[in-house]
């Protein structure tokens, strides 16, 4: 059994909540395909947008050093970071040289792949999260179930008891998400107007015009960086693309293959520091991707614009909870980033696949995860992390097959009519 | 060698085959008959409440009777008589804090998914984002098909930041519940000119 199984298996023990978790994800998937089936071109948007994926990595050099000197042009300050580390000790310095002893920041899986807060907050920064369920699952010590929703994995009363802990409510026993949302809005709301920077990640970076995009629901990001005088964005090398005529193209697919609406409310656009605030850094964080796309088999992964369809619709994912997968990432895009990051460390999360393909039929940019999830699993040998059971299986099979004696009498012993005899079959 | 020379110098001794960028040219966007009726429907989906300045009416009045308990009230528009604070002369965004209701200024909508294009036209732009209720004005005959009309349109200004609104600050990260007003703005109108 892999190591996802058996947390699927003790997932599944609570009956009720993985039915719950079941029809909540299936629920953001029709949602989503209310949208889908509301624009005639929606297949359109999605060949075009594989395509200028397809594009833009393969011209990931050029559009890089595009973007990079568009936004100095703008009086922003690039940073490249080689890996995890870097990044940390990058955002660390700009923070400290800025004498910065708090920061509010907007949701980035970037910083949760580099680990990037509990390293601030060992070097004595304090890290507050601005987006509701990612400042929730904060509080908890709990890392996010999913890319989009990232505490959806919590009931109310779990929520409402973590706030009557922190002090963030006050009327004990009302666990209404009316009510908890707007405790924690109050309780936020001092966190911007005292922090000392904020930080965010991006949707996209434009190479075109050195912008960085970045779409929430809450105007969190918004609130991050219109109070404090400092902010920094960090974006992985794979989150540029072109221009605004591309960017059309993903702007209409991403919150609808996310959430089921036609837009976020905000989709902000941040080309260079407000007026007597600091110069805005940008951090363009490598840790893994530049060898990643020269991987011939698994590259067209990273056209991934992190929308959370491919989780919301997997039979798997949907029966097995985020906290299955060994990856931060869950689902089958999960499963695949996974496998790129450490194919030794994550390479239980292949069998996490019915090979069903439901997430590539909704993936905005057309990754084949189905696909690819298959093509891995060809390639567990090259690790040796092929489940025991099945290498003994192989091993078994092959020493048969290679010694004509011993097959023989393998087959020997084998009932005359093997295997349709099992079958309900007609003319028997 | 820098880092980005270092990084740069990976990605191209990796890429093999280079792909072109796909013409945008035959992609049929969905354009609606009355763009402006598109526009108040997606709108009101996206939770704003959308009026019409009634020929001759008085902005100031009408705001004021939409908000008449508002005590706070930021804008730096100059038809704006009512504010009490200005964005553009406060000594810090956190003065902002506080504020009853925000009016700002939209360039144009978009019919396709209620958002409006609002490029930061004040020093602070957290009167966008801070205030209580939020108040967007906009010319009614300015409204695009969809986005990729809007982003023929997207200029920044010599603020350089810019935001597509649509609708109040919302989260459902609560166990799916639809609540308004997460971090930002409470409320949305929109006030047709
Ligand atoms: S792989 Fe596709 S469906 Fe999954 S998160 Fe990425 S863009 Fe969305």
């Amino acid at each position: 059994m892999s190591k996802h199984s058996k947390k699927a298996k003790a997932f599944l023990k609570d009956a009720g909540y993985s039915e719950w978790h079941d029809a909540t994800f299936w629920a953001v998937r029709e949602k989503r395909d209310n949208m889908s089936h509301g624009l005639p071109e929606w297949e359109q948007l999605r060949e075009k947008a594989s395509q200028i994926k397809l594009h833009t990595l393969s011209h990931l050099d050029q559009y890089l050093e595009q973007f990079a000197s568009q936004a100095e042009k703008n009086g922003t300050i690039v940073h490249w970071a080689a890996d995890a580390a870097e990044f940390n000790q990058i955002v660390f310095e700009i923070l400290s040289s800025h004498g910065v002893k708090k920061i509010v920041k907007s949701k980035s899986m970037l910083t949760e792949e580099c680990g990037m807060n509990p390293y601030l907050e060992s070097k004595g920064i304090e890290v507050v999260e601005t987006d509701l369920g990612e400042r929730i699952i904060q509080l908890l010590g709990q890392a996010p179930s999913h890319i989009v929703m990232p505490a959806v994995h919590l009931t109310p009363d779990q929520v409402g008891e973590l706030f009557e802990r922190e002090g963030i409510s006050d009327e004990i026993g009302n666990h209404d998400p009316t009510y908890l949302t707007y405790r924690a809005r109050l309780s936020l709301r001092n966190e911007f107007l005292t922090a000392g920077a904020g930080m965010t990640g991006a949707n996209f970076g434009i190479a075109a015009t050195g912008d960085i995009v970045v779409c929430t629901n809450e105007g969190n990001a918004d609130m991050s960086t219109s109070c404090p005088k400092l902010h920094i964005a960090a974006l992985g090398l794979e989150k540029v693309i072109p221009d605004y005529d591309s960017l059309a193209v993903f702007q209409r697919l991403l919150c609808r293959s996310a959430t089921g609406q036609p837009t976020t409310s905000y989709t902000s656009h941040f080309r260079k520091a407000r007026p007597g605030a600091e110069p805005m850094h940008i951090i363009l964080v490598d840790n893994g991707r530049s060898q990643w796309i020269g991987n011939q088999q698994h590259w067209k992964t990273l056209k991934c614009i992190r929308c959370g369809s491919c989780m919301n619709t997997c039979p798997v994912y949907r029966r097995s909870g985020g906290y299955s997968y060994s990856y931060f990432i869950p689902g089958p895009v999960g499963v695949n980033l996974g496998m790129l990051r450490d194919p030794r460390a994550h390479s239980g999360n292949v069998s996490a696949c019915t090979l069903c393909k439901s997430c590539q039929c909704v993936c905005p940019v057309k990754i084949d995860l189905g696909e690819q999830i298959y093509q891995w699993r060809q390639q567990l040998p090259e690790w040796g992390t092929e489940p025991a059971s099945k290498r003994m299986l192989c091993k078994g099979m092959s020493t048969v097959f290679n010694h004509p004696l011993l097959y023989k009498t393998a087959t020997g012993v084998l009932p005359k009519k093997p295997f349709h005899s099992l079958k309900l079959d007609k003319d028997e | 060698m820098s880092r980005k020379e270092e990084i740069l110098g990976r990605i191209r001794a990796v890429i093999r085959e280079r792909y072109d960028k796909p013409s945008l040219d035959d992609l049929q966007a969905t354009v609606f008959p009355d763009p402006l009726a598109a526009f108040i429907a997606a709108s009101q989906t996206a939770g704003s409440k959308v009026v019409e300045l009634a020929t001759g009416a008085d902005i100031n009045e009408t705001v004021r009777g939409l908000f008449p308990e508002a005590g706070v009230i930021a804008s730096n528009l100059p038809e704006i008589s009512i504010a009490t604070l200005n964005p553009d002369t406060v000594g810090s965004a956190q003065e902002l804090n506080g504020t009853d209701v925000g009016i700002i200024r939209g360039s144009f909508g978009v019919a396709e998914n209620g958002c409006i294009w609002i490029p930061q036209a004040m020093k602070e732009k957290a009167v966008c984002f801070i205030s209580e209720n939020l108040v967007i004005l906009l010319s009614k005959t300015e409204i695009v098909n969809n986005m990729h009309e809007a982003y023929r349109r997207v200029d920044l200004g010599d603020y350089g930041y810019g935001t597509f609104i649509s609708g109040p600050s919302k989260t459902a990260d609560i166990a799916q519940t639809l609540v308004m007003g997460a971090q930002a703005a409470r409320s949305v109108t929109v006030v047709l000119v």
